[in-house]
């Protein structure tokens, strides 16, 4: 019994003698460091705050500035993601307008909203045709490239936006009503297509005059039963949500609204 | 690599499989009642003759014999063949820990294992029948390993 | 002033072209949907008459409170507080005022009228889409006074197929085993009851032990396990009857019984030497056909709903887990791979899934897999649960659990739950005893 003892002593303490001089992690290596690469870090404060609200003319000038320093930032790749101009202090609502601009990608035409924008600065004034005629020349310049400019930036605005803590763009908020007041019928077979389409027209409270189920024709069709439950349930959220929340102007841009209701996120897994 | 370094690796491995051994699982119970997970004891075990006793008893999932139960087996066919007169029920059961069907076939299975074993001792398989009572019939109602391991049983039952 | 027209033109041309805005709307709640269940209207002379034939002062109140209990339980519908209703139930079954209804936050209402007429109870009812201001259905139903609970029970089935696209699962009953007594001296009698709990009836004494009962599709015979005379066999009992009998003569222990898709065959579990198969038996010409052949314990067979394939657990790779195979036996296929033990497969209704218990690291599993064994979902864990059996339309599964005693070895408990498809809405099936191995039936009113 002794003996056996011994003997498994000293092959274990073997074993552990072994292990400890081969131990790899315990054995320092020199670390290797990827090279450091320099990054130069653009205050875009330093040259665009804004202390107090000038008269629209001037903010238009600005914007014009800003949009044509991002233009040519766009070259070393590495820069796009700094030019978020989030860290800008501008008075909020100056901003806002500026970055609706931007947002607005269901509205390529640029003119055509700068100069709705033009008039919320100054509601007393509507038409400075002088302003807004500097306004066109310049902005079919920047209008190709901020285009451009749109595509990629797009992801950083929704984030800039959020960042720096303004309220909800118009989708969003329309969308977060919206969410609230829709009863999703839980007895749905989550694996079909659960898209329905409604087109509303609506009044300038937000109060709907008319809602249009477009794929009207697959609510009979057999064995799509499922799709009138959930056609019906996405009508009664829009009933609910009345008066829906719209923008305070733009009303030509939102009078027909399309809503593409779509329950396969929910009911999946 | 300095001697220092060896140490401390040493100390390291040392400790940590220390620790490891300490985490073995305790296959013998403080009352000595299991074995790997066959009930060894002797609580609910009938008799059917002085030293004879009634059962055998499985591990979880298991029909296997282990030396114990085919030692008791053993005995049970002296016992049959001094009493030719007399036929048995091997009634097969199963813990709760599994499902209902699935553990009425296990009975009859385990029950089959101990009839199996009888008949290599000469006992005719006219005097054995197999009756499974799977999770319905426990002798013991605790829900802990113990108590199950009293539950994994085939027991031979006087049938006249 | 030429730019001035210019500009004009170039912004009025452009605001015609504005692109339609779409927004994308992938997110609601999930929420019961609020509905009014109204009290049914019903005539003095109607009212006076029911109470002397069923012993209910109102019964136009009794069968809502049926269609009420039964929305909420399924967990979908919230039905309202009967305090807020502002219309009374004549009136609102004639032509109800939306307004009334829009206040309390009903997004729908049910209305209706119960009558006797030729000593048969006639019960009227509406469903109103009350955002919409419209009547989205009315039905009318004839039958026996006695009755009263199924016709509560099935207009809650069209009130829910209506409003979720689904056909019902209400009008249904359940088979299971009653239990009483300690956990080693157990008394189990088999126990029938409406879904909601009602009309329980007890159909065997509690002699003999009796096990996993299920329904046959015509829903007028159900086959069990018996132990009578100390011989574990399956055996088929007529509800309406009484009568029971032993499917086929086999000289061992048949179990784990069901019934096939049209109602004509049983299949079961055949033990014998140690080994169990599976067979089946032709309830017309006693034909007994042998579809596993493997030393391996093959058992708690399953037939799909078009009676072509057959889910069963079997324990040939070493531990249960669960296979496919044609309903002749070929073309085997297993279909469980994950970790732990699998047993008690049961195919949907409608289809697409197999319900299953799961044994992983000493906890039990209730879930669900698509039939090629993809897309495993597990429900619900507890420290004991088995026996899934599907409702009707494939959403609820109906399921038993049992108690951990304690160190005395008291404490034992078996009782029913259920839980929806989705994971939602886990809840007690209330029953009178202790029950375990719960069947749903089909819809009554097929």
């Amino acid at each position: 019994m002794n003996r056996n003892i011994i003997i498994s002593f000293s092959f274990h303490s073997l074993l552990v003698i072994i292990t400890a001089m081969s131990f790899p992690f315990l054995a320092k290596k020199p670390i290797d460091i990827p090279p450091v690469i320099s990054v130069e870090l653009i205050q875009i404060t330093d040259k665009t705050s804004i202390p107090f609200a000038p008269k629209a003319k001037k903010i238009i000038e600005k914007v014009k500035e800003k949009e044509k320093k991002l233009v040519s930032e766009q070259a070393p790749p590495k820069m796009v993601k700094k030019e978020k101009p989030d860290a800008v202090p501008l008075p909020d609502e100056k901003i806002e307008k500026i970055k609706k601009i931007k947002d607005e990608k269901q509205n390529p035409k640029k003119v055509e909203t700068e100069v709705k924008q033009v008039s919320e600065f100054e509601k007393k004034e509507l038409f400075d045709t002088n302003s807004i005629a500097a306004l066109i020349d310049k902005s079919k310049v920047d209008s190709a490239e901020t285009n451009k400019k749109l595509d990629k930036i797009t992801q950083d605005q929704d984030k800039s936006i959020d960042f720096s803590g303004l309220s909800l763009s118009e989708e969003d908020a329309l969308k977060a009503q919206i969410f609230g007041c829709w009863s999703i019928p839980l007895g749905l077979p989550y694996n079909e297509n659960l898209l329905v389409r409604i087109k509303l027209q609506l009044n300038p409270d937000g109060s709907i005059i008319r809602s249009e189920i477009l794929d009207h024709a697959r609510m009979n069709k057999p064995g799509q039963g499922f799709y009138k439950v959930l056609a019906e349930s996405a009508l009664r959220a829009v009933k609910l949500c009345q008066p829906l929340r719209v923008p305070s102007t733009g009303y030509e841009r939102w009078k027909e609204l399309q809503l593409n209701f779509d329950a396969k996120e929910m009911l999946e897994g | 690599m300095n001697l220092s370094k060896i140490l401390k690796n040493g100390f390291l491995i040392l400790v940590t499989s220390l620790l490891l051994t300490a985490c073995a699982t305790q296959k013998k119970t403080t009352t000595g009642q299991l074995q790997g997970d066959v009930y060894t004891g002797s609580d609910s075990v009938e008799y059917l003759a002085s030293g004879v006793p009634d059962r055998v008893f499985f591990a979880t999932n298991e029909t296997v014999l282990t030396t114990a139960s085919r030692d008791t087996l053993r005995k049970q066919a002296g016992w049959l063949r001094k009493n030719s007169d007399i036929n048995v029920v091997l009634e097969g059961h199963a813990d709760e820990r599994g499902t209902r069907e699935y553990n009425l076939a296990l009975g009859e299975r385990r029950a089959n294992s101990a009839k199996d074993y009888l008949m290599t001792y000469g006992i005719s398989s006219d005097r054995i029948s197999v009756l499974s009572y799977g999770k319905e019939r426990p002798v013991d109602s605790g829900s802990n390993p113990l108590s199950w391991s009293k539950n994994r049983r085939s027991v031979t039952v006087k049938a006249n | 002033m030429f730019l001035r027209y210019l500009f004009i033109l170039l912004v009025i041309l452009p605001i015609k072209a504005f692109a339609l805005i779409e927004v994308d709307i992938t997110r609601g709640n999930l929420n019961p949907l609020p509905i009014a269940v109204s009290p049914l209207s019903i005539d003095e002379n109607s009212k006076n008459n029911f109470k002397k034939i069923l012993k209910k002062e109102n019964l136009g109140s009794e069968i809502s409170a049926i269609v009420e209990n039964n929305l909420r339980q399924s967990g979908l519908f919230n039905p309202l507080n009967k305090d807020a209703f502002l219309q009374k139930p004549e009136i609102a079954n004639l032509k109800p005022r939306f307004e009334d209804w829009n206040l309390i936050k009903a997004q729908a209402l049910v209305t209706g009228k119960v009558s006797l007429v030729d000593e048969k109870l006639r019960v009227e009812f509406r469903l109103w889409d009350v955002l919409a201001g419209k009547e989205m259905m009315a039905l009318a139903f004839t039958t026996v006074p006695s009755n009263w609970r199924r016709v509560g029970h099935i207009i809650t089935d069209k009130v829910y197929e209506r409003l979720t696209g689904e056909k019902g699962y209400f009008d249904t009953r359940i088979i299971y085993v009653s239990e009483e007594g300690s956990k080693t001296n157990r008394i189990k009698k088999l126990a029938i009851m409406d879904q909601d709990g009602f009309n329980n009836k007890f159909l065997t004494l509690g002699n003999e032990l009796v096990l996993t009962p299920r329904f046959s599709p015509t829903n007028q015979m159900v086959t069990y396990l018996s132990y009578f005379k100390n011989l574990p066999r399956v055996y088929l009992l007529d509800i309406e009857t009484g009568m029971q009998e032993v499917v086929g003569d086999f000289p061992g222990m048949t179990f784990a019984p069901r019934f096939s898709p049209d109602g004509k065959k049983i299949i079961m579990s055949f033990a014998q030497g140690g080994n169990s198969d599976i067979y089946t038996m032709d309830l017309e010409n006693r034909i007994v056909e042998r579809i596993t052949n493997h030393p391996s314990i093959d058992t708690s067979p399953s037939y799909s709903p078009d009676g072509k394939y057959i889910t069963f657990n079997s324990d040939r790779s070493g531990y249960q887990q669960i296979y496919v195979m044609n309903s002749n036996g070929k073309n085997v296929k297993r279909i469980s791979f994950g970790n732990g033990l699998y047993g008690t497969p049961v195919w949907s209704p409608r289809g697409d899934l197999i319900a299953f218990t799961k044994l992983h690291k000493g906890k039990f599993y209730i879930g669900v897999m698509r039939t090629d064994g993809t897309g495993e979902r597990l429900l619900t864990e507890n420290f004991y649960q088995e026996a899934p059996s599907w409702s009707p339309n494939g959403r609820v599964l109906i399921f038993y659990r049992e108690t951990k005693t304690n160190s005395k070895g008291e404490g034992f408990s078996a009782k029913l739950w259920s839980i929806d498809l989705t994971g939602y809405n886990e809840k007690l099936v209330k029953t009178k005893t202790d029950a375990s191995d719960p069947s749903w039936s089909s819809l009554l009113s097929n």
